[in-house]
């Protein structure tokens, strides 16, 4: 990797790396930590994978993911609008350096409903218990959901209702990759998700590109391309990165974008086998045991 | 439990179609969908409002309202007459969908309501809020009816949870997390309290669920009785009750007859029951068990139900037995001036036939030419059909009935 260093290893919580930008000395350079985590937690596979220690309840798990990682996904959030008394409850539970980003519900992105600002309203209710934990609201976007003008009328609204918090974009039809949209985002400082995905035609590409200088955040999927395209949950998110595509990948991507922003996320949604968590660790081992190299 | 054995934790999804009649009447017909909605027996004098829609529902009307009543309270609705074959066939298709992720669903009759437990099937659909939403999803496109669905580790939370969220939406309780979230919520949301009994936590001021949870088994042994077991339980947010397939449940004969006219005509009425009561009791011998109870479940022409039960200790798969507990039901059931719509006889309390033969000769000998008689005549039934034989007082039914699906008439 060019121009980076690691700053510490895992500092004052798990899967945090600090990445040191500059020509090798964190004194003259700038620091960016990148936070490691996955796209949910509650995974009863996990404990059957062994991630968990056999026995774990549902309860005992956010604790014990904490020991592993610095930040988590809600995807929960997805499914159903977020309660605030649900979430309260969680980050009571929850240890005190876990960061969280929350999914947007489906009803504002997949299955918009007619009533969608009321959502957004009582969405914005829901998340209030994160506070300044969170780090942002992801909002997907479904594969069908090309650069139209009424899409885009639609995702402006949907912004300018969260325009007090951090929020993040992710896009999965490739008409979004554009110069234009781009520049929007950034004048927004809304971030733009980058995405580890199987290349498929009308997909949404993986860009360096890094919108907000807040932060970036990067979604890994994993690259089963089968299994992406059966339908099937399970086959869809079946994947385990090696070591060296993270590590091209890390090369590739994470140095420029480490370089403009001030913090990054990394999660996995490969959580198929408990395969997320543990290219999550692997990948904050390979970030932590870097050593600056020249260019 | 035995060494190497874990207890998981269950995942239970409860499905709920809200006003599943005018649901699937509305997808029969879309016009439907832009106007208040009322079901109800039509042509009876005094019928009641058997299900209504949302907008009907907000007008005032609620089920088991005389439907004079009801047309008042919402002029504007459309009225239909009950179709209930259409809305079983509506529930098998619902079944059929849920079976692609979990064998064990249990469902009501004609109602909407699925329970599908999902333990241990994430390795091959995913997590448990996945398979929620897809089959709501794939509700949605292939029959046009959009569920509730929540997801709990017991059907107590998960049907809690439904309550919360009706006419629409989904709610998903963590595991662990259920005695918090039932706290909070008020205590006439607990399933299968009596109307009594709420009134009883009323005078309590025990308002909210968590009030109830408050209180040990031997507070609540004192006005609630045997009861205080299921009432400390349930404010827990326990709940051990397994998701039972209607073949698993196994808990009773069923047979039902629809009138082609309703009727007050008390020998009809009774020639039906014990025609019911003499196929139950064929299928009871074929099946080698007995029953030990016996109910009559009158519909009466506008709408109401009345469900009365008869029973004997030892349990009895012997027709004049079986038809005189069911006369002893009728007769408790049967208390209105209304004509009746329908006829249904339900034997549960099954248990297997004792395999063990009498030691000594037969003491009663009129028993034992009965036996001899129910034997020939379960021969020939089996052979030729139900209709070739019976005995005087039946009412002959159609012979080429399904047994499941009840009896068309003459």
């Amino acid at each position: 990797m060019r121009s980076l260093t690691v700053n510490g290893k895992n500092g004052d919580s798990p899967a945090k790396v600090a990445l040191a930008i500059g020509a090798g000395s964190t004194a003259r350079g700038r620091v960016c930590p990148v936070y490691v985590g996955t796209c949910g937690y509650s995974y009863t596979e996990w404990v059957d994978s062994g991630f968990y220690p056999a026995g774990t309840k549902s309860m005992e798990m956010l604790g014990l993911y904490g020991r592993c990682f610095s930040v988590v996904e809600l995807n929960y959030t997805w499914y159903q609008m977020a309660r605030a008394d649900a979430l309260a409850r969680m980050v009571e539970k929850a240890p005190a350096h876990l960061l969280f980003a929350a999914k947007l519900t489906r009803t504002m992105t997949h299955e918009r409903a007619d009533n969608w600002r009321e959502q957004l309203q009582m969405y914005r209710q829901g998340i209030a218990p994160l506070q300044k934990r969170l780090v942002a609201v992801l909002i997907q976007l479904p594969p069908d959901f090309d650069r139209s003008i009424a899409n885009r009328t639609y995702l402006a609204a949907l912004l300018d209702g969260l325009h007090d918090v951090p929020v993040a974009v992710e896009f999965r039809h490739c008409s979004w990759a554009a110069d234009p949209v781009f520049a929007e985002l950034e004048r927004r400082q809304v971030t733009l998700v980058t995405v580890d995905a199987p290349s498929l035609p009308g997909f949404f590409p993986a860009l360096d590109v890094v919108t907000n200088p807040a932060l970036f955040y990067v979604r890994f999927h994993g690259r089963n391309k089968a299994g992406w395209q059966s339908g099937n949950m399970q086959k869809k998110f079946n994947y385990d990165y090696s070591d060296q595509e993270l590590c091209a990948w890390c090369d590739q991507y994470l140095s420029p974008m480490a370089a403009k922003a001030d913090r990054g996320i990394l999660v996995f949604n490969n959580h198929v086998r408990a395969q997320a968590p543990k290219n999550g660790r692997r990948l904050a081992a390979i970030l932590a045991d870097l050593r600056p190299r020249e260019s | 439990m035995a060494q190497g054995f874990t207890l998981r934790e269950r995942a239970v999804l409860h499905f709920n179609v809200a006003d599943f009649a005018v649901a699937v009447e509305r997808v029969a017909d879309s016009s439907l969908r832009r106007r208040p909605l009322i079901i109800a027996p039509l042509q009876a004098a005094r019928a009641v409002v058997y299900d209504m829609s949302e907008e009907a529902y907000g007008e005032g009307v609620r089920k088991g309202m005389a439907l004079r009543q009801a047309t008042r309270l919402c002029r504007g609705a459309a009225l239909l007459a009950p179709r209930v074959t259409l809305y079983d066939k509506a529930m098998r298709a619902f079944v059929k969908e849920l079976q692609g992720y979990s064998p064990l669903i249990e469902c009501g009759r004609a109602d909407g309501h699925f329970f599908v437990d999902v333990t241990g099937t994430h390795r091959l659909y995913g997590p448990a809020p996945d398979v929620g939403w897809r089959v709501r999803r794939q509700a949605r496109t292939s029959l046009g009816i959009n569920p509730i669905w929540t997801l709990g580790t017991s059907k107590l939370v998960a049907k809690v949870a439904s309550r919360l969220v009706k006419p629409v939406g989904e709610y998903i309780v963590t595991a662990g997390d259920e005695e918090r979230f039932l706290a909070p919520l008020p205590v006439h949301l607990l399933p299968g309290l009596s109307a009594q009994e709420l009134l009883k936590l009323q005078e309590f001021r025990l308002t909210t669920i968590g009030a109830l949870a408050q209180l040990n088994r031997h507070q609540l042994m004192v006005p609630f009785g045997r009861r205080c077991e299921y009432l400390h339980a349930a404010s827990h947010g326990v709940d051990d009750s397994r998701v039972c397939t209607p073949e698993g449940k196994a808990e009773g004969i069923d047979y039902e007859h629809v009138f082609a006219g309703d009727i007050n005509d008390q020998d009809l009425v009774e020639g039906v029951v014990a025609a019911l009561a003499g196929r139950a009791g064929f299928q009871l011998r074929m099946q080698r068990q007995v029953t030990r109870r016996v109910g009559i479940w009158l519909r009466y022409s506008d709408g109401a139900l009345v469900v009365r039960q008869a029973s004997c200790k030892a349990g009895t798969s012997e027709d004049i037995l079986l038809r005189e507990l069911a006369l002893t039901a009728l007769q408790c059931a049967w208390t209105r001036r209304v004509r009746i719509r329908s006829c249904r006889l339900v034997c549960d309390r099954l248990q297997r036939q004792s395999p063990q033969l009498s030691l000594f000769a037969e003491p009663d000998l009129r028993q034992f030419r009965q036996k001899k008689v129910s034997g020939a005549v379960d021969i020939l039934r089996s052979r030729f059909g139900h209709g070739v034989i019976g005995v005087g007082l039946q009412y002959p039914l159609a012979s080429s009935v399904d047994d499941s699906a009840g009896f068309p008439v003459h």
